[in-house]
């Protein structure tokens, strides 16, 4: 895996020997390992980057080695540990959040990774009352897509664990005792109708077997606040649905608590796609609420912040070996110092600007 | 005569300083286009490499020009002249072109979208190429606009000339500023109106510039016919004046 960054380094032997000195290089990520690590899709500007350099390049910033470190340091006897990755608007929560995951799956962890919850709390065009519990409320189309993704990022651990329930979905199908999990996911995957149920057990039985020991368990999940706040979604008498009411969102809050061993849990708050919430609200306090800040309670906090000058430099030194900065005055200092004042070292922001210099 | 008139507009009293009185030019003609400043305002300098130089490189006019602003009364900046390294005039007046009901922002963003489709459509195009192609393929957003904008301006243009209760088309040479401004102007309202239905603007308009640039598409053709009726009406050019 090449590192790139301001003196040109050569290839780097493993992503687990980035330490303190690589903070602010930047390295690459092949396009089959993208497929295998990310099916459910990286940010969409971070994908459109990907397809026009056609190269996926990360930065190794600080937070995420902090992260990286704590994570090779946990002990999976002790319950599973929270982190909570938060801050301002486009200072790379996301993608740090994918570094953690890709370097799991580099450790043959079994990742566990929803792409944004928010988009399971607003715009579902199909809710259907949940066959198992009356009062809850299915989401066949988010929870089947979710399955096909799960599958592609998990493949080799699906034979390996056996479900240790029995499981019956209607008057035709059941999966026994010991089969495998792949099974499991087939079905959700099939009958689209049962999917949110296929999504629940196959959390429950991740939770109860990893904490065996034969594998190990990353929960990512990016939105977190959106499983306690407020839904836009509302019944056929327009009376508006609490979070707890969709199935999805009950079974990930049960996968969220940390009574479960062998793992670790790796959250993200973020106010972009969160619904009825101030824009400059960054906290986890403001933003996860009450019932969500309790539930988390014992959690580690990491800020990202903006680029310091070193990453900012090095981000600009990337954008100019793609040939992205165009424009004849990107290149000078004036230039430099123009997009510093502009940007504010705002990773996100930054991104918008040299997209169009 | 002109100083006194001003200082006598200078002695009134409840007048603001600068307000010019209507002068009238030429007789039976009004101004409809006027600014609030006076002739003694002078236009502001907002070059920063201007104020930059050293004073010793200065040679005298310089110095005496400095020397002179610092007593004349200066007009204000407008606020969409900035002092930016990525300033461009040409694409300032073509967001003031495309801007509808005073919404700047919406103008502004487009472009932007626009400038960053043309980017990527060019790199899509770079990395699909071989090598000696590579060489020839343009990727700054910036000249593939100008040059298209270059190739679409008309070299000649026709102007509608009242004789004998007639108007008649006649061939004309154009003025800079208005062969610039009709360039700009048929490449908006081309993508306006010629856009099929679900296309967003930004996307519209990076096709029409990547065409225009390399001389082909729908603005060129607007050009060439009007080129070709200034050719078919040839012989009416007696019927100008100037």
């Amino acid at each position: 895996i090449m590192l790139k960054g301001m003196t040109r380094l050569v290839s780097r032997v493993h992503k687990a020997k980035h330490g303190e000195q690589h903070v602010g290089q930047h390295y690459s990520i092949s396009v089959q390992e993208l497929k295998t690590a990310f099916p459910h899709g990286l940010p969409p500007r971070f994908a459109l980057q990907v397809k026009t350099f056609n190269e996926a390049c990360l930065m190794v910033r600080k937070p995420a080695l902090e992260l990286l470190h704590y994570l090779k340091n946990t002990n999976f006897a002790h319950p599973a540990v929270r982190y909570v990755l938060y801050g301002e608007k486009g200072t790379g929560k996301t993608l740090s959040l994918c570094h953690i995951i890709h370097f799991c799956a580099k450790q043959d962890w079994m990742i566990l990774h929803i792409p944004d919850a928010h988009l399971w709390v607003k715009n579902c065009r199909d809710l259907l009352q949940s066959t198992y519990n009356k009062q809850r409320f299915d989401q066949p189309l988010e929870a089947s897509v979710w399955l096909k993704n799960f599958k592609t990022a998990n493949e080799r651990f699906l034979s390996q664990i056996k479900v240790q329930d029995k499981y019956v979905w209607n008057k035709r199908e059941s999966t026994e005792k010991g089969s495998p999990l792949a099974e499991v996911v087939e079905q959700g995957i099939t009958r689209v109708r049962n999917a949110t149920d296929a999504v629940g057990v196959v959390l429950r039985e991740l939770k109860r077997q990893s904490s065996l020991g034969g594998f190990r368990l990353l929960v990512a999940v990016d939105g977190v606040d959106a499983l306690w706040g407020r839904t836009t979604l509302k019944r056929e008498d327009k009376s508006p649905i609490a979070p707890e009411e969709l199935a999805l969102i009950y079974n990930l809050r049960k996968m969220v608590k940390n009574d479960w061993q062998g793992g670790a849990i790796v959250l993200t708050v973020s106010q972009t796609g969160s619904l009825f919430k101030p824009r400059k609200a960054y906290l986890p306090q403001e933003l996860l609420g009450k019932e969500g800040f309790d539930t988390l309670d014992p959690f580690i906090p990491i800020l990202v912040s903006n680029y310091n000058p070193k990453e900012f430099e090095s981000c600009i030194q990337y954008y100019l070996e793609n040939n992205w900065l165009q424009h004849e005055k990107a290149h000078t200092e004036e230039g430099k110092k123009e997009l510093l004042f502009l940007s504010n070292r705002n990773p996100g922001l930054l991104e918008r600007l040299c997209a169009y210099l | 005569m002109a100083a006194s008139t001003v200082k006598v507009a200078r002695e009134w009293s409840g007048l603001a300083l600068g307000v010019r009185r209507a002068v009238l030019r030429l007789p039976g003609l009004t101004q409809v286009r006027w600014s609030r400043y006076g002739p003694e305002y002078q236009d502001p300098q907002i070059d920063k490499e201007y104020y930059r130089k050293p004073l010793a490189q200065l040679t005298e006019e310089e110095k005496y020009e400095r020397e002179l602003r610092k007593t004349q009364v200066i007009k204000a900046a407008p606020a969409t002249k900035t002092s930016s390294v990525f300033e461009d005039p040409v694409i300032s007046k073509f967001t003031n072109m495309m801007m509808k009901g005073g919404n700047k922002i919406l103008a502004r963003s487009l472009i932007t979208q626009t400038l960053e489709a043309v980017k990527r459509k060019q790199f899509e195009k770079y990395h699909a190429a071989s090598a000696e192609e590579q060489a020839t393929i343009e990727r700054n957003p910036y000249t593939i606009f100008h040059q298209a904008l270059k190739n679409c301006e008309p070299v000649i243009g026709l102007v509608p000339i009242l004789k004998g209760g007639h108007f008649y088309q006649v061939p004309v040479p154009l003025a800079d500023r208005r062969r610039r401004f009709l360039a700009m102007k048929w490449m908006i309202t081309e993508c306006r109106e010629k856009k099929p239905r679900r296309m967003l603007m930004p996307e519209k308009l990076s096709q029409e510039l990547l065409e225009a640039f390399y001389n082909r598409g729908p603005v060129i053709k607007r050009k060439h016919d009007m080129h070709k009726m200034a050719e078919a009406n040839r012989a009416l050019a007696h019927y100008r004046w100037w």
